[in-house]
């Protein structure tokens, strides 16, 4: 177990150093951060002085070893655009982004697995079918696809949500957050409504569960405390698969629903070139998607003796 | 098990036809998407005050320092903290007296001008004014705003350090050479002559300089927010205009209250202005519709021909030119557009009409390099450029060369979809008179560092806004040999002829208006003869309010510009009998000029 998860975190480590360098040279690379930041009318003094202040007249290796060495103490530097320690411009964002992942992997899951296991109680019926046609649709639909269309149906054209934003007071920010997190749900829930059905068929026609029938047990129970819960291991494993399509479409989720949350950020300071709000987004969303996963990996293992064995 | 693998195959299509007919049916049930206003106002005559005014922009602000900050998002949160001098009459664009008692008149033969500040004069509260502000928590009362502050704002704003790009406007001033080398500690054309009355000389008469002095570059600003915040003031303004900002969520939004120091007394009308920034013009659009927010001011294509046609939207909006020319720039030291018979051919051989067209009508026709609504415009220009292949074959011959040019000739745009789009215009225009054209694309920077360099940029498109009304915005600074430089030229044609030179220098020291326009009218004349650029048109923007928005209409020099509009509460939500009654004919389509 022990050699589990240090295998697990040195992985992690080299996964997210690989991440940082690679986006630090792109991120550099693709234009003038004083000339986006200054505008085109600042003047040559000036321009000069922000490289200057900010080392960025110092060749690339030379910025990225100091970024390095102070990105391991904890200073991810000061954002270009609005001067602001990075840690404080992201730190106001993430809980919004957290909220509406939140409700996203809430919804997926509610719909997901409640599909799925009536899916395969109810197998070849026309909800089964119906319902699993629909899952294939929701795989196949993206989220710049389908948020655009959500938004000029339900809240433009129908009115039953806000146009985007992020309103005012808590529940107003639940409020504003349910179109885009459902919008994020959909691809999820649809690939865990056909894992699940297929697990359910699986256990539903094991031996310990056609025990627990016979034995009387009450229909509900034998499906939800039996069968389900050993259907829903892939799941824990599907989660550390979803984190970082989730990130991914909480990027575009969040500037089509105008959210401010990480995601838009992180559009805004690629336009703006602010290179230490890019790498500080890359560095904490690469760490948050190492944690997730690895922290999958090893609930897996703590749940299944086999996975445990099998590594060891 | 080939139960399950039939059952998945037919879940797909069972999907398909479901999400099918589920779509129709949504789509009939559907209500249709509102072409009228969902909100109208209470019916109020006079203005009252009260109110939350929503508006957006689809960029993000950089910051709100008048002497640095010099873009459409900036001003419009500079024109809602901060006030000049003086500043343009809404409608008939004449300079009118803001912070100063008067327009100044000017004497010892146009070289001096005396401002006098109006009487309790104060900044906003802020921190800056406590005596221990870095520790201070709330706002301390503003200190009063004197001539002093004219005259360390304008030194502040000329000072190299500074880096302001409003410097060139302000070389007149007496001192301005001996300050900017540093050989001066103070610029010696503005003196304090008592707290309320500044007086500055310049080197010689100049009838654009009272212009530079309405610029957000000549705004008074405090200090002491610069002795505090250093780099940072942009995102600290501390103003006498008529809001203060409250709150600014960086990319997100930034809202503004009421300044109660405000010169005017009882104004400004709105308790609270949103500036809500990054929302996509789509977006923007939909919320606008559904009474979210308040002024819209660009829309995509699909949507501006859909807004146009709405009857119940027409008194709420305006589709205006803006104060600009566009057109494609030709370097006049390079061959072959040193010949003069070239660049005519060009000028003759774009078909603005076509353009006109691809852009759903948006553009308007100009074919000068003055702009329509400012004195020296002339509709009936001799000799203003427009399609014409006949007057292009003959200039083609004229340059000897009545079979086409023998060899591809580049041309030099920014990037992005629209650069590209007229860039193809172009190309397809000019192989009618036998001329193959390169397309190169290049970022902004690199295509401003080119095109201002001599001897580089062949072909460029052109455009040009105004920073303040009048003439000589344009000409002198396009088309004077004055403004070619080996790096950086503001004349990108590198266009010179000693007598439109002559002619500019003298308009702007021509105190006779109607002599300073016959001026500017024969230069342009002569301009457009000569073809530096092939003239093509000015873009125009639709703007729209909503109904309960009263007193708003877009200002010629300013966008935008918010301050002193009133919001008719409470709004009620829109019947069919609130656009019934009136029949207003939906815009009619644009034609070229006029």
């Amino acid at each position: 177990m022990i050699e589990l998860v240090l295998k697990r975190v040195a992985t992690g480590v080299l996964i997210v150093f690989a991440a940082t360098t690679f986006i630090f040279f792109l991120a550099n690379g693709i234009g003038d951060p004083a000339l986006a930041t200054l505008g085109p009318n600042a003047s040559a003094e000036r321009l000069a002085e922000f490289r200057a202040q900010h080392g960025l007249d110092q060749p690339l290796v030379v910025q990225y070893g100091r970024y390095l060495g102070e990105a391991v103490q904890g200073d991810l530097g000061r954002s270009f655009r609005d001067q602001q320690p990075v840690a404080t411009v992201i730190w106001n964002r993430l809980p919004r982004t957290v909220l509406l992942m939140g409700m996203a992997l809430s919804l997926q899951y509610l719909f997901g697995l409640t599909i799925g296991i009536l899916a395969a109680l109810r197998r070849n019926t026309w909800f089964d079918t119906g319902f699993m046609g629909l899952a294939f649709l929701g795989i196949s639909v993206p989220n710049f696809v389908s948020g655009p269309v959500f938004l000029l149906l339900f809240a433009f054209l129908l009115g039953w949500f806000p146009i985007g934003g992020y309103g005012v007071g808590f529940v107003d920010h639940l409020w504003h957050a349910l179109l885009p997190a459902l919008t994020m749900a959909i691809i999820g829930a649809s690939t865990e409504a056909r894992v699940m059905r297929s697990e359910m068929i699986d256990t539903l026609g094991a031996d310990y569960v056609r025990t627990a029938r016979a034995k009387g047990l009450h229909p509900v129970r034998v499906v939800l405390a039996h069968a389900a819960r050993n259907a829903l291991l892939p799941i824990v494993t599907l989660l550390g698969l979803h984190l970082p399509y989730l990130v991914a479409g909480a990027i575009i989720t969040e500037h089509v629903y105008a959210w401010p949350g990480m995601g838009r950020l992180v559009i805004e300071s690629i336009t703006s070139l602010d290179v230490p709000v890019i790498m500080g987004v890359v560095v904490i969303t690469a760490v948050s998607v190492q944690v997730g996963n690895g922290l999958a990996d090893i609930a897996v293992g703590a749940l299944d003796p086999r996975v445990r064995l099998a590594k060891s | 098990m080939p139960s399950i693998r039939r059952s998945e195959s037919a879940a797909g299509l069972v999907g398909l036809g479901a999400l099918g007919i589920a779509t129709a049916l949504i789509a009939m049930v559907l209500p249709p998407a509102p072409e009228a206003p969902r909100y109208v106002g209470a019916g109020h005559a006079t203005p009252r005050r009260g109110g939350t005014f929503v508006f957006h922009h689809e960029g993000d602000v950089r910051g709100f320092d008048p002497h640095i900050s010099f873009d459409e998002l900036s001003n419009m949160g500079i024109k809602l903290m901060f006030e000049g001098l003086l500043d343009y009459d809404p409608e008939t664009v004449e300079l009118v007296p803001r912070l100063a008692e008067a327009v100044p008149v000017p004497t010892e033969g146009g070289r001096v001008y005396r401002f006098r500040l109006r009487a309790g004069l104060r900044f906003a509260d802020h921190v800056v004014f406590c005596p221990s502000p870095r520790s201070a928590e709330a706002p301390c009362p503003g200190r009063a705003l004197e001539a002093e502050d004219v005259r360390w704002s304008l030194e502040h704003m000329l000072a190299p350090e500074t880096g302001s790009p409003g410097v060139t406007f302000f070389g007149l001033l007496e001192g301005f050479d001996a300050f900017r080398a540093g050989r001066a500690s103070h610029v010696s054309g503005i003196r304090v002559l008592d707290p309320r009355t500044v007086e500055i000389r310049l080197q010689r008469p100049d009838q654009t300089f009272l212009f530079s002095m309405a610029m957000t570059f000549a705004y008074p600003v405090a200090r002491e927010a610069y002795a505090l915040y250093g780099d940072e003031v942009s995102r600290h303004p501390v103003g006498t205009g008529a809001f203060v900002l409250e709150e600014w969520e960086p990319g997100v939004q930034l809202d503004f209250v009421r300044n109660e120091n405000y010169f005017i007394e009882g104004q400004p009308w709105v308790d609270r202005m949103v500036y809500v920034l990054n929302l996509d013009r789509r977006a923007a659009v939909m919320r606008f519709r559904n009474g979210e927010i308040d002024h819209i001011h660009r829309q995509t294509p699909a949507d501006y021909r859909l807004l146009r046609g709405y009857a119940a939207w027409a008194p709420y909006r305006v589709e205006e030119p803006k104060v600009n020319i566009w057109g494609l720039g030709m370097n006049c030291e390079l061959a072959p557009f040193d010949d003069r018979h070239m660049r005519r051919a060009v000028a003759f051989a774009l078909n603005t009409e076509r353009w006109n067209r691809a852009r759903a009508g948006r553009l308007l026709l100009t074919g000068q390099p003055i702009p329509r609504s400012l004195p020296g415009f002339d509709p009936d220009l001799p000799g203003r450029h427009h399609f014409d292949l006949d007057i292009a074959r003959e200039e083609m011959r004229l340059a000897g060369h009545p079979d086409g040019y023998p060899e591809p000739l580049t041309l030099t745009m920014s990037d992005g979809e629209t650069a590209r789009f007229y860039g193809e215009l172009v190309q397809q225009d000019l192989r009618e008179i036998g001329i193959e054209i390169e397309i190169r694309q290049v970022s902004f920077p690199i295509w401003l560092q080119q095109t201002g360099t001599r001897r580089t940029v062949l072909m460029a498109l052109q455009g040009w806004n105004m920073d303040y009304p009048d003439a000589s915005n344009f000409l002198d600074i396009l088309f004077h040999s004055r403004s070619i430089h080996e790096t950086d030229s503001e004349n990108k044609a590198f266009y010179s002829n000693p007598e439109v030179d002559r002619l500019l220098d003298a308009a702007r020291v021509e105190p006779d208006r109607q002599r300073r326009i016959g001026m500017y009218r024969e230069a342009s004349r002569i301009i457009v003869d000569d073809a530096p650029w092939g003239f093509a048109f000015s873009d125009r923007a639709m703007e729209m309010w909503q109904p309960y928005v009263r007193d708003y209409r877009p200002n010629p020099v300013w966008s935008n510009f918010f301050r002193d509009l009133w919001l008719d509460l409470p709004r009620r939500r829109a019947g069919p009998e609130d656009f019934a009654a009136r029949a207003i004919p939906a815009l009619a389509p644009f034609g070229g000029l006029r």
